[in-house]
Protein backbone atom coordinates (compact mmCIF):
# COMPACT_ATOMS: atom_id res chain seq x y z
CA UNK A 1 0.00 0.00 0.00
CA UNK A 2 1.32 3.42 -0.67
CA UNK A 3 -0.14 4.64 2.58
CA UNK A 4 2.10 3.22 5.22
CA UNK A 5 1.65 6.36 7.31
CA UNK A 6 -2.09 5.65 7.45
CA UNK A 7 -2.78 2.20 8.87
CA UNK A 8 -6.53 2.41 8.28
CA UNK A 9 -7.30 1.22 4.78
CA UNK A 10 -10.78 1.46 3.36
CA UNK A 11 -11.96 -1.58 1.46
CA UNK A 12 -14.98 -2.43 -0.58
CA UNK A 13 -16.02 -6.06 -1.07
CA UNK A 14 -17.95 -6.64 -4.29
CA UNK A 15 -19.68 -9.75 -5.55
CA UNK A 16 -19.25 -12.01 -2.53
CA UNK A 17 -22.20 -13.36 -0.63
CA UNK A 18 -22.90 -15.59 2.32
CA UNK A 19 -20.16 -17.36 4.23
CA UNK A 20 -17.34 -16.20 1.92
CA UNK A 21 -18.34 -12.54 2.19
CA UNK A 22 -18.52 -12.80 5.98
CA UNK A 23 -15.13 -14.52 6.15
CA UNK A 24 -13.48 -11.93 3.90
CA UNK A 25 -14.90 -9.06 5.91
CA UNK A 26 -13.71 -10.59 9.20
CA UNK A 27 -10.20 -11.24 7.83
CA UNK A 28 -9.91 -7.69 6.51
CA UNK A 29 -11.05 -6.20 9.80
CA UNK A 30 -8.51 -8.39 11.64
CA UNK A 31 -5.83 -6.83 9.43
CA UNK A 32 -6.93 -3.33 10.41
CA UNK A 33 -8.93 -2.60 7.26
CA UNK A 34 -12.13 -0.56 7.49
CA UNK A 35 -15.00 -1.63 5.25
CA UNK A 36 -16.84 0.84 3.08
CA UNK A 37 -20.48 0.03 2.41
CA UNK A 38 -21.40 2.77 -0.04
CA UNK A 39 -20.65 2.09 -3.72
CA UNK A 40 -17.05 3.09 -4.24
CA UNK A 41 -17.67 5.51 -7.11
CA UNK A 42 -19.95 7.63 -4.94
CA UNK A 43 -17.16 8.43 -2.51
CA UNK A 44 -15.23 11.55 -3.28
CA UNK A 45 -12.27 10.44 -1.16
CA UNK A 46 -12.09 7.01 -2.74
CA UNK A 47 -11.14 3.60 -1.40
CA UNK A 48 -7.77 1.90 -0.88
CA UNK A 49 -8.76 -1.69 -1.53
CA UNK A 50 -11.20 -3.40 -3.88
CA UNK A 51 -12.04 -7.06 -3.39
CA UNK A 52 -13.99 -8.50 -6.31
CA UNK A 53 -15.31 -12.04 -6.08
CA UNK A 54 -16.08 -13.27 -9.60
CA UNK A 55 -19.37 -15.03 -10.10
CA UNK A 56 -19.30 -18.77 -10.27
CA UNK A 57 -19.89 -19.91 -13.82
CA UNK A 58 -20.21 -23.67 -13.99
CA UNK A 59 -19.86 -24.98 -17.48
CA UNK A 60 -19.63 -28.57 -18.59
CA UNK A 61 -17.54 -30.37 -21.17
CA UNK A 62 -16.67 -28.47 -24.34
CA UNK A 63 -18.60 -30.94 -26.50
CA UNK A 64 -21.90 -30.31 -24.75
CA UNK A 65 -21.66 -26.63 -23.73
CA UNK A 66 -23.46 -24.25 -26.06
CA UNK A 67 -21.69 -21.16 -27.35
CA UNK A 68 -24.46 -19.09 -25.76
CA UNK A 69 -23.86 -20.63 -22.34
CA UNK A 70 -20.10 -20.22 -22.67
CA UNK A 71 -20.47 -16.57 -23.62
CA UNK A 72 -23.01 -15.85 -20.89
CA UNK A 73 -21.04 -17.57 -18.12
CA UNK A 74 -17.37 -17.11 -18.98
CA UNK A 75 -17.72 -13.87 -20.96
CA UNK A 76 -20.25 -12.50 -18.48
CA UNK A 77 -18.09 -13.21 -15.45
CA UNK A 78 -14.96 -11.73 -17.09
CA UNK A 79 -16.93 -8.61 -18.07
CA UNK A 80 -18.16 -8.18 -14.51
CA UNK A 81 -14.58 -8.43 -13.27
CA UNK A 82 -13.43 -5.89 -15.85
CA UNK A 83 -16.16 -3.44 -14.86
CA UNK A 84 -15.35 -3.85 -11.17
CA UNK A 85 -11.65 -3.35 -11.86
CA UNK A 86 -12.29 -0.14 -13.82
CA UNK A 87 -14.66 1.28 -11.23
CA UNK A 88 -12.46 0.24 -8.33
CA UNK A 89 -9.30 1.66 -9.86
CA UNK A 90 -11.04 5.00 -10.48
CA UNK A 91 -11.97 5.11 -6.81
CA UNK A 92 -8.48 4.07 -5.67
CA UNK A 93 -7.00 6.84 -7.82
CA UNK A 94 -9.31 9.33 -6.06
CA UNK A 95 -7.90 8.18 -2.70
CA UNK A 96 -4.31 8.97 -3.77
CA UNK A 97 -1.29 7.05 -2.56
CA UNK A 98 -1.96 3.79 -4.36
CA UNK A 99 -3.97 0.80 -3.27
CA UNK A 100 -4.76 -2.82 -3.86
CA UNK A 101 -7.18 -4.83 -5.97
CA UNK A 102 -7.82 -8.49 -5.25
CA UNK A 103 -9.75 -10.56 -7.77
CA UNK A 104 -11.09 -13.82 -6.40
CA UNK A 105 -11.72 -16.53 -8.98
CA UNK A 106 -14.47 -19.10 -8.53
CA UNK A 107 -13.32 -22.45 -7.12
CA UNK A 108 -11.84 -24.87 -9.64
CA UNK A 109 -14.56 -26.87 -11.33
CA UNK A 110 -14.80 -30.48 -12.37
CA UNK A 111 -14.47 -29.59 -16.07
CA UNK A 112 -11.22 -28.12 -17.32
CA UNK A 113 -13.09 -25.94 -19.85
CA UNK A 114 -14.06 -23.90 -16.83
CA UNK A 115 -10.38 -22.98 -16.41
CA UNK A 116 -10.91 -20.56 -19.29
CA UNK A 117 -12.54 -18.21 -16.81
CA UNK A 118 -9.89 -18.68 -14.12
CA UNK A 119 -7.03 -18.22 -16.55
CA UNK A 120 -8.78 -15.16 -17.99
CA UNK A 121 -8.91 -13.63 -14.52
CA UNK A 122 -5.21 -14.49 -13.99
CA UNK A 123 -4.12 -12.73 -17.15
CA UNK A 124 -6.44 -9.77 -16.51
CA UNK A 125 -4.67 -9.50 -13.15
CA UNK A 126 -1.20 -9.53 -14.70
CA UNK A 127 -2.13 -6.97 -17.38
CA UNK A 128 -3.65 -4.66 -14.78
CA UNK A 129 -0.65 -5.14 -12.46
CA UNK A 130 1.76 -4.02 -15.19
CA UNK A 131 -0.43 -1.08 -16.22
CA UNK A 132 -1.16 0.16 -12.70
CA UNK A 133 2.14 -0.67 -10.97
CA UNK A 134 3.71 2.75 -11.56
CA UNK A 135 0.77 4.31 -9.66
CA UNK A 136 1.36 1.80 -6.89
CA UNK A 137 -1.98 0.15 -7.41
CA UNK A 138 -1.34 -3.53 -6.83
CA UNK A 139 -3.49 -6.23 -8.48
CA UNK A 140 -3.43 -9.88 -7.44
CA UNK A 141 -5.70 -12.89 -7.89
CA UNK A 142 -6.79 -15.56 -5.41
CA UNK A 143 -7.43 -18.97 -6.98
CA UNK A 144 -9.36 -21.34 -4.69
CA UNK A 145 -9.20 -25.05 -5.41
CA UNK A 146 -12.05 -27.48 -5.88
CA UNK A 147 -13.56 -30.20 -3.74
CA UNK A 148 -10.79 -32.80 -4.06
CA UNK A 149 -7.25 -31.95 -3.01
CA UNK A 150 -4.10 -33.88 -2.06
CA UNK A 151 -4.54 -32.55 1.49
CA UNK A 152 -7.86 -34.39 1.59
CA UNK A 153 -10.36 -31.57 1.92
CA UNK A 154 -11.61 -28.52 0.00
CA UNK A 155 -10.58 -25.06 1.16
CA UNK A 156 -12.88 -23.24 3.51
CA UNK A 157 -14.20 -19.68 3.01
CA UNK A 158 -11.94 -18.63 5.91
CA UNK A 159 -8.84 -19.92 4.10
CA UNK A 160 -9.82 -18.00 0.96
CA UNK A 161 -10.35 -14.94 3.15
CA UNK A 162 -6.86 -15.21 4.69
CA UNK A 163 -5.31 -15.16 1.21
CA UNK A 164 -7.50 -12.18 0.29
CA UNK A 165 -6.46 -10.31 3.43
CA UNK A 166 -2.77 -10.98 2.75
CA UNK A 167 -3.07 -9.63 -0.82
CA UNK A 168 -5.20 -6.66 0.25
CA UNK A 169 -3.11 -5.42 3.14
CA UNK A 170 0.30 -3.78 3.48
CA UNK A 171 1.68 -7.23 4.37
CA UNK A 172 2.12 -7.79 0.62
CA UNK A 173 3.31 -4.30 -0.35
CA UNK A 174 5.80 -5.66 -2.94
CA UNK A 175 3.42 -8.23 -4.47
CA UNK A 176 1.55 -7.51 -7.69
CA UNK A 177 0.45 -9.63 -10.62
CA UNK A 178 0.73 -12.70 -8.40
CA UNK A 179 -1.40 -15.83 -8.12
CA UNK A 180 -2.45 -16.80 -4.61
CA UNK A 181 -3.44 -20.41 -5.00
CA UNK A 182 -5.36 -22.07 -2.15
CA UNK A 183 -5.94 -25.56 -3.50
CA UNK A 184 -4.37 -28.15 -1.22
CA UNK A 185 -1.70 -28.99 -3.79
CA UNK A 186 -3.82 -29.64 -6.92
CA UNK A 187 -1.68 -27.44 -9.16
CA UNK A 188 1.49 -29.16 -7.97
CA UNK A 189 0.23 -32.43 -9.50
CA UNK B 1 0.69 -8.75 19.23
CA UNK B 2 -0.81 -11.60 17.24
CA UNK B 3 1.13 -14.76 17.94
CA UNK B 4 0.46 -16.85 14.90
CA UNK B 5 3.40 -19.20 15.63
CA UNK B 6 3.36 -19.31 19.41
CA UNK B 7 6.02 -21.70 20.76
CA UNK B 8 6.50 -23.40 17.40
CA UNK B 9 10.08 -24.31 16.46
CA UNK B 10 11.20 -22.99 13.07
CA UNK B 11 14.58 -23.56 11.41
CA UNK B 12 15.66 -20.72 9.10
CA UNK B 13 18.80 -21.34 7.04
CA UNK B 14 20.94 -18.42 5.97
CA UNK B 15 19.46 -16.46 8.87
CA UNK B 16 22.58 -14.36 9.38
CA UNK B 17 21.85 -11.89 6.57
CA UNK B 18 19.23 -10.54 4.19
CA UNK B 19 15.91 -12.31 3.77
CA UNK B 20 16.75 -15.06 6.27
CA UNK B 21 17.68 -12.59 9.00
CA UNK B 22 14.48 -10.52 8.61
CA UNK B 23 12.42 -13.70 8.41
CA UNK B 24 13.88 -15.07 11.65
CA UNK B 25 13.12 -11.78 13.43
CA UNK B 26 9.59 -11.56 11.97
CA UNK B 27 8.69 -15.14 12.90
CA UNK B 28 10.08 -14.62 16.42
CA UNK B 29 7.70 -11.66 16.82
CA UNK B 30 4.87 -14.13 16.14
CA UNK B 31 6.01 -16.28 19.04
CA UNK B 32 8.11 -18.82 17.12
CA UNK B 33 11.27 -20.30 18.65
CA UNK B 34 13.98 -19.78 16.10
CA UNK B 35 16.87 -21.95 15.02
CA UNK B 36 18.97 -19.50 13.02
CA UNK B 37 21.61 -21.19 10.90
CA UNK B 38 24.43 -19.93 8.74
CA UNK B 39 28.16 -19.78 8.19
CA UNK B 40 28.98 -16.51 10.00
CA UNK B 41 28.99 -17.02 13.77
CA UNK B 42 29.29 -13.30 14.58
CA UNK B 43 26.24 -12.44 12.45
CA UNK B 44 24.48 -15.46 13.95
CA UNK B 45 25.12 -14.22 17.48
CA UNK B 46 23.84 -10.76 16.58
CA UNK B 47 20.55 -11.99 15.08
CA UNK B 48 19.96 -14.14 18.17
CA UNK B 49 20.69 -11.11 20.36
CA UNK B 50 18.25 -8.96 18.38
CA UNK B 51 15.53 -11.59 18.78
CA UNK B 52 16.22 -11.95 22.51
CA UNK B 53 16.10 -8.15 23.04
CA UNK B 54 12.55 -8.23 21.69
CA UNK B 55 11.67 -11.01 24.13
CA UNK B 56 11.92 -13.84 21.63
CA UNK B 57 13.73 -17.14 21.83
CA UNK B 58 16.45 -18.19 19.39
CA UNK B 59 19.67 -20.18 19.02
CA UNK B 60 22.36 -20.01 16.34
CA UNK B 61 23.80 -23.19 14.84
CA UNK B 62 26.73 -23.07 12.37
CA UNK B 63 25.59 -24.68 9.16
CA UNK B 64 26.81 -25.59 5.71
CA UNK B 65 23.47 -26.49 4.10
CA UNK B 66 25.15 -28.87 1.63
CA UNK B 67 26.38 -31.04 4.53
CA UNK B 68 24.06 -33.76 5.81
CA UNK B 69 26.09 -34.01 9.02
CA UNK B 70 25.54 -30.30 9.63
CA UNK B 71 21.81 -30.68 8.97
CA UNK B 72 21.64 -33.54 11.50
CA UNK B 73 23.35 -31.31 14.06
CA UNK B 74 20.91 -28.44 13.35
CA UNK B 75 17.88 -30.69 13.82
CA UNK B 76 19.33 -32.38 16.92
CA UNK B 77 20.03 -29.05 18.59
CA UNK B 78 16.58 -27.74 17.64
CA UNK B 79 14.90 -30.76 19.22
CA UNK B 80 17.13 -30.80 22.29
CA UNK B 81 17.10 -27.08 23.05
CA UNK B 82 13.79 -25.76 21.69
CA UNK B 83 11.48 -28.73 21.03
CA UNK B 84 9.92 -30.64 18.12
CA UNK B 85 10.27 -28.94 14.75
CA UNK B 86 7.22 -27.28 13.17
CA UNK B 87 8.75 -25.67 10.09
CA UNK B 88 11.87 -25.27 7.98
CA UNK B 89 12.62 -22.21 5.83
CA UNK B 90 15.21 -23.25 3.24
CA UNK B 91 16.50 -19.77 2.58
CA UNK B 92 20.29 -20.11 2.24
CA UNK B 93 21.33 -19.54 -1.34
CA UNK B 94 24.30 -18.80 -3.58
CA UNK B 95 23.89 -16.11 -6.24
CA UNK B 96 26.11 -16.08 -9.28
CA UNK B 97 26.03 -13.80 -12.31
CA UNK B 98 28.09 -15.32 -15.10
CA UNK B 99 27.24 -16.14 -18.68
CA UNK B 100 27.15 -19.79 -19.73
CA UNK B 101 30.47 -19.60 -21.58
CA UNK B 102 32.27 -18.38 -18.45
CA UNK B 103 30.53 -20.63 -15.93
CA UNK B 104 32.97 -23.33 -14.82
CA UNK B 105 32.01 -26.77 -13.61
CA UNK B 106 33.13 -25.73 -10.15
CA UNK B 107 30.83 -22.65 -10.28
CA UNK B 108 27.92 -24.79 -11.36
CA UNK B 109 28.60 -27.48 -8.78
CA UNK B 110 28.82 -24.91 -5.98
CA UNK B 111 25.46 -23.35 -7.01
CA UNK B 112 23.96 -26.82 -7.13
CA UNK B 113 25.37 -27.81 -3.74
CA UNK B 114 23.98 -24.79 -1.92
CA UNK B 115 20.74 -24.11 -3.80
CA UNK B 116 19.53 -27.62 -4.65
CA UNK B 117 21.35 -30.11 -2.43
CA UNK B 118 20.87 -27.81 0.57
CA UNK B 119 17.12 -27.53 -0.06
CA UNK B 120 16.83 -31.28 -0.71
CA UNK B 121 18.46 -32.05 2.63
CA UNK B 122 16.30 -29.44 4.35
CA UNK B 123 13.11 -30.97 2.98
CA UNK B 124 14.20 -34.56 3.66
CA UNK B 125 15.41 -34.02 7.21
CA UNK B 126 12.61 -31.51 7.77
CA UNK B 127 10.02 -34.18 6.92
CA UNK B 128 11.67 -36.58 9.38
CA UNK B 129 11.83 -33.97 12.14
CA UNK B 130 8.22 -32.83 11.63
CA UNK B 131 7.07 -36.46 11.68
CA UNK B 132 8.89 -36.96 15.01
CA UNK B 133 7.20 -33.83 16.38
CA UNK B 134 3.87 -35.50 15.53
CA UNK B 135 1.94 -32.43 14.33
CA UNK B 136 1.32 -30.94 10.88
CA UNK B 137 4.22 -28.85 9.66
CA UNK B 138 5.34 -26.55 6.89
CA UNK B 139 8.35 -25.96 4.70
CA UNK B 140 9.12 -22.89 2.60
CA UNK B 141 11.80 -23.08 -0.06
CA UNK B 142 13.11 -19.72 -1.15
CA UNK B 143 13.52 -19.99 -4.91
CA UNK B 144 13.55 -16.86 -7.08
CA UNK B 145 11.80 -15.15 -9.94
CA UNK B 146 14.88 -16.53 -11.71
CA UNK B 147 13.57 -20.01 -10.88
CA UNK B 148 10.48 -19.27 -12.99
CA UNK B 149 11.89 -17.38 -15.99
CA UNK B 150 15.26 -17.23 -17.72
CA UNK B 151 17.78 -14.42 -17.25
CA UNK B 152 20.79 -13.98 -19.51
CA UNK B 153 24.08 -14.30 -17.68
CA UNK B 154 22.79 -16.35 -14.76
CA UNK B 155 22.78 -19.93 -16.01
CA UNK B 156 23.77 -21.60 -12.73
CA UNK B 157 21.40 -19.54 -10.60
CA UNK B 158 18.38 -19.94 -12.91
CA UNK B 159 18.98 -23.67 -13.31
CA UNK B 160 19.36 -24.37 -9.62
CA UNK B 161 16.48 -22.12 -8.53
CA UNK B 162 14.30 -23.78 -11.19
CA UNK B 163 15.20 -27.11 -9.60
CA UNK B 164 13.98 -25.77 -6.25
CA UNK B 165 10.59 -25.08 -7.86
CA UNK B 166 10.32 -28.71 -9.01
CA UNK B 167 11.63 -30.08 -5.72
CA UNK B 168 8.93 -28.09 -3.93
CA UNK B 169 6.04 -29.45 -5.98
CA UNK B 170 7.09 -33.08 -5.61
CA UNK B 171 7.71 -32.64 -1.90
CA UNK B 172 4.30 -30.96 -1.56
CA UNK B 173 2.52 -33.99 -3.02
CA UNK B 174 4.47 -36.42 -0.82
CA UNK B 175 4.02 -34.16 2.20
CA UNK B 176 0.25 -34.00 1.66
CA UNK B 177 0.10 -37.79 1.91
CA UNK B 178 2.04 -37.89 5.19
CA UNK B 179 0.15 -38.13 8.47
CA UNK B 180 0.53 -35.62 10.00
CA UNK B 181 0.84 -33.74 6.72
CA UNK B 182 3.58 -31.32 5.76
CA UNK B 183 2.89 -28.38 3.45
CA UNK B 184 5.69 -27.32 1.11
CA UNK B 185 5.66 -24.08 -0.90
CA UNK B 186 8.18 -21.99 -2.80
CA UNK B 187 8.67 -18.23 -2.57
CA UNK B 188 9.95 -16.40 -5.64
CA UNK B 189 11.45 -13.03 -4.74
CA UNK B 190 12.26 -10.45 -7.39
CA UNK B 191 15.20 -8.10 -6.85
CA UNK B 192 15.60 -7.74 -3.09
CA UNK B 193 18.17 -5.32 -1.70
CA UNK B 194 20.32 -7.68 0.38
CA UNK B 195 24.04 -8.50 0.71
CA UNK B 196 23.45 -11.19 -1.95
CA UNK B 197 22.84 -8.37 -4.46
CA UNK B 198 25.22 -5.77 -3.07
CA UNK B 199 28.12 -8.26 -2.78
CA UNK B 200 27.71 -8.93 -6.48
CA UNK B 201 27.00 -5.45 -7.82
CA UNK B 202 28.11 -3.05 -5.08
CA UNK B 203 26.05 -1.11 -2.52
CA UNK B 204 25.17 1.73 -4.86
CA UNK B 205 21.96 3.78 -4.35
CA UNK B 206 21.91 4.58 -8.08
CA UNK B 207 21.76 0.86 -8.80
CA UNK B 208 18.88 0.40 -6.36
CA UNK B 209 17.06 3.20 -8.16
CA UNK B 210 17.73 1.58 -11.53
CA UNK B 211 16.29 -1.72 -10.27
CA UNK B 212 13.25 0.17 -8.92
CA UNK B 213 12.65 1.93 -12.24
CA UNK B 214 12.79 -1.44 -13.97
CA UNK B 215 10.07 -2.85 -11.67
CA UNK B 216 6.35 -2.23 -12.36
CA UNK B 217 5.76 -1.03 -8.77
CA UNK B 218 8.75 1.33 -9.14
CA UNK B 219 10.27 0.20 -5.86
CA UNK B 220 13.15 -1.98 -4.70
CA UNK B 221 12.34 -5.12 -2.76
CA UNK B 222 13.25 -5.32 0.92
CA UNK B 223 13.87 -8.44 3.03
CA UNK B 224 10.97 -7.60 5.35
CA UNK B 225 8.53 -7.98 2.44
CA UNK B 226 9.76 -11.54 1.94
CA UNK B 227 9.50 -12.21 5.69
CA UNK B 228 5.77 -11.34 5.57
CA UNK B 229 5.21 -13.71 2.66
CA UNK B 230 7.07 -16.52 4.43
CA UNK B 231 5.02 -15.88 7.57
CA UNK B 232 1.81 -16.21 5.54
CA UNK B 233 3.00 -19.46 3.95
CA UNK B 234 3.99 -21.20 7.19
CA UNK B 235 1.13 -19.91 9.35
CA UNK B 236 -2.20 -21.68 9.81
CA UNK B 237 -3.75 -18.99 7.61
CA UNK B 238 -2.32 -21.01 4.72
CA UNK B 239 -3.42 -24.41 6.10
CA UNK B 240 -4.64 -25.49 2.65
CA UNK B 241 -1.81 -23.87 0.71
CA UNK B 242 0.73 -26.36 -0.58
CA UNK B 243 2.79 -26.80 -3.74
CA UNK B 244 2.34 -23.18 -4.79
CA UNK B 245 4.80 -20.74 -6.30
CA UNK B 246 4.29 -17.41 -4.52
CA UNK B 247 5.92 -14.66 -6.52
CA UNK B 248 6.65 -11.41 -4.67
CA UNK B 249 8.60 -9.37 -7.15
CA UNK B 250 7.05 -5.92 -7.58
CA UNK B 251 5.36 -7.21 -10.74
CA UNK B 252 8.45 -8.06 -12.81
CA UNK B 253 7.26 -11.59 -13.51
CA UNK B 254 3.80 -10.45 -14.66
CA UNK B 255 5.31 -9.31 -17.96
Amino acid sequence: MGRSEDPVLQARVVGASGELADAIRLALVADGVRLVDAPSHQRADGIDVLIFVASDARIGPIATTSAEDFSAHVGGSLSEAFNALQTGVASIRASEGGGSVVLVAPPAGSHRAFDTLRQGLRLMTKAAALELGPEHIRVNVVLPGGAETPLGRPCTPVEVAHAVAFAASARSVFMTGADLVVDGGVLAL
Amino acid sequence: MRERLKDRVVIVTGATKGIGRETAKRLAREGARLVCTGRDAADGASVVAEIEVEGGRAIFVPHDVASEADWRMVVARAEAELGGVYAVVNNAGAFLVKPLAETTEADFQFSYNVNVHGAYLGVKLGFEAIARAGAPGAIVNVSSLMGQVGFPGAIAYCTTKGAVTGLTKTAAIEGAAMRPSVRVNSLHPGVIWTPMITDQFGDDPALAEAFANDTPLRMIGLPEYMAEAILYLISDEAALVTGIELTVDGGRGAD
